[in-house]
């Protein structure tokens, strides 16, 4: 069984997590990630989950209190579709072989080119850029345009569509002639886009992408079957010593960041987040301690084991598996390729994903706010920060006891059958004496 | 067939990066992932007599003693084979299951197999390949660890039965 499964599920798995599209969407949105953990924290302060919080503040420095953080969350989360372009462009044109940076602004030049540029206030038209264009909701737009951009400047390139400059024309300079020719085709391939788009109802590529594409799927994705199909995938994949979430990631994870996002801009205005299935959702309430929630593990490990092995391998890995670092366990214990621990592996994150998904579907714990956490973050405290309210330390206090309830006839197999081992062992001396040497 | 496998501290069970410093030492069993080594090991009525770690600091900070002591050690055991890994893609402990393995072609009888990733390993393979056998297996997370494993345990009984290696070379190792 095992073996006709990694037969089928080996090279697909293969093939994604090697997907050079997929890899530059998961490159593009490590290079942005960083940049909304330190604008969350921004965000997190001046909005912080304690009654009164703001209004103390505002006292205390004046009315201009939340702006300044606002003037920091939204350099990111207002943005985030034109920086998606930049950002995936760069990482695509690296993988595909390209000078990243002039991948990067080729794809920022031709986003704009996409975006509304003027304003009708009144009755009279302004310059401007509204930052709906260029926000969350242009995300998928931004992906696209990254891949496309990128793939027509290769197309220049590749044919040699350049101009050559004589010897003795200092690099910089040349370089900036063989640009010329692929730039070139790359702005007028979403110049005509654009004035295709502007003679549909459509009106803009913006709008197309958005309505056909992006809610669509968004839609689909952040459903509850689809989350529990995400954490089921990243959790059997281990089992065979694959890193499930490298490989759900590439196909989820453009869609968790555009949710993650909306829930930011809400939060942000001060209005109801709308949606429960958030990448904060599947990093804070799905798994405590890494990946198949294996901090319940140690903590059953940790008190009720007797095989001395298992227990000084508890000992060692409870503190890292409060800040979610798994690996001491994962090879230590081992998790992969064993059968017994798969059950409690797959089943915590599923049932996880269920009892979050409902408890906040139904209004008993408030979702997340978009806002994102560093990983480490340990959980209980995570859950209050995630969703600014004491019911989400609630939530994850339920769901680790839970997983300590799942995980303990698994554990306790896995003891005794170690015990016997060392039982049998221990008639002959575990320890092996090196002084003898 | 009598087996002693060797791992760093992670590989082992005894902790993560931060107990690179943790002393050599062993125990006659299978220890962390050794325990899917030896799984496959059963069914081919062999077993793993012992399990050498060493974190891979001190073993920096005492190579010597180390070396001599591992080897000296599967030795008195009258170990059929000995196993340096699988090390995955960790780059401190492709070093030491290299060095290992080196001393042991050199200083002893008892053939030795290693197995590691090639992601941030290639120089270590790049030494050690020509006179050792370095199995390929995948990265940490990577697909194809089951058949790794397999092939390993296949490698070892032809170590241990002193069959010529050169087809199993060609056909698993670097």
């Amino acid at each position: 069984m095992q073996k006709k499964f990694e037969k089928i599920m080996m090279p697909l798995a293969a093939k994604l997590g090697n997907n050079v599209v997929l890899k530059s969407l998961r490159d593009g949105f490590l290079i942005i990630t960083p940049l909304i953990i330190v604008t969350s924290i921004f965000l997190l302060i001046g909005n912080f989950p304690i009654p009164g919080w703001s209004e103390f503040w505002i006292k205390l420095c004046g009315p201009k209190f939340p702006e300044w953080f606002s003037a920091v969350s939204n350099s990111v989360f207002s943005f985030t579709g034109m920086l998606s372009a930049i950002a995936i462009a760069y990482a695509y044109g690296k993988n595909r072989g390209m000078n990243p940076i002039q991948a990067g602004m080729v794809s920022l030049i031709s986003f704009l080119i996409l975006t509304p540029t003027s304003i009708t206030v009144g009755k009279e038209k302004i310059s401007a850029v509204m930052t709906q264009f260029v926000g969350p909701n242009g995300i998928f737009l931004g992906i696209i345009i990254a891949l496309l951009s990128v793939e027509i400047y290769r197309f220049a390139v590749k044919r040699h569509w350049t101009i050559k400059m004589p010897d003795g024309v200092p690099p910089a300079v040349s370089q900036s002639f063989d640009a010329l020719i692929p730039s070139g085709l790359v702005v007028l391939f979403f110049f005509i886009v654009r004035i295709v788009f502007s003679l549909t109802s459509f009106q803009t590529a913006y709008n197309f992408i958005y309505t056909m594409l992006q809610a669509p799927l968004k839609n689909v994705g952040i459903s509850l079957p689809s989350v529990l199909l995400y954490n089921f995938l990243a959790s059997f994949f281990w089992f065979f010593g694959i890193n499930g979430p490298s490989i759900t990631n590439a196909v989820w994870q453009p869609i968790f960041f555009v949710a993650t996002q909306d829930n930011l801009k809400a939060f942000q205005s001060h209005v109801a987040v709308p949606h429960t299935y958030t990448q904060p959702f599947i990093d804070i309430f799905t798994t405590y301690g890494g990946g198949g929630s294996t901090l319940a593990l140690l903590i059953v490990v940790f008190t009720i084991c007797k095989s001395k092995r298992i227990k000084e391998l508890g000992k060692l890995a409870i503190l890292p598996g409060i800040f979610g670092i798994n690996e001491p366990v994962i090879f230590g214990l081992p998790v992969v390729l064993n059968p017994i621990i798969v059950v409690p592996f797959i089943l915590c994150p599923v049932l996880n994903t269920l009892l979050s998904g409902l408890a906040m579907d139904l209004g008993l714990v408030a979702k997340t706010t978009g806002v994102l956490l560093p990983w480490t973050t340990p959980p209980i405290i995570s859950g209050w920060l995630a969703t600014g309210s004491w019911t989400g330390s609630a939530l994850q206090l339920v769901e680790l006891v839970l997983n300590i309830l799942i995980y303990y006839p698994f554990v306790k197999m896995l003891d005794k059958q170690y015990l016997k081992d060392e039982q049998v062992a221990d008639e002959n001396d575990l320890d092996i004496d090196f002084s003898q040497v | 067939m009598k087996v002693i496998i060797i791992l760093d501290q992670i590989q082992a069970g005894l902790g993560g990066k931060e107990r690179a410093d943790t002393p050599y030492g062993g125990k006659k069993i299978a220890m962390g992932i050794a325990e899917n080594v030896e799984k496959l090991l059963i069914k081919n009525d062999s077993e793993i007599i012992g399990t050498f770690y060493c974190g891979t600091q001190y073993y920096q900070d005492h190579r010597t003693e180390v070396l001599n002591k591992f080897t000296k050690m599967a030795e008195k055991m009258q170990a059929d084979v000995v196993i340096a890994g699988p090390t995955f893609d960790y780059p401190e402990f492709a070093q030491m299951s290299g060095e290992i393995a080196e001393y042991f072609r050199m200083n002893s009888d008892i053939p030795i197999v290693s197995a590691m990733a090639q992601e941030k390993n290639q120089d270590v393979i790049d030494r050690y390949k020509d006179d050792n056998l370095i199995l390929k297996m995948p990265k940490k997370g990577g697909a194809g660890l089951a058949d790794s494993l397999e092939n390993l345990v296949v490698g070892c009984e032809l170590l241990a039965g002193h069959a010529d290696m050169t087809k199993f070379k060609a056909d698993f190792c670097y």
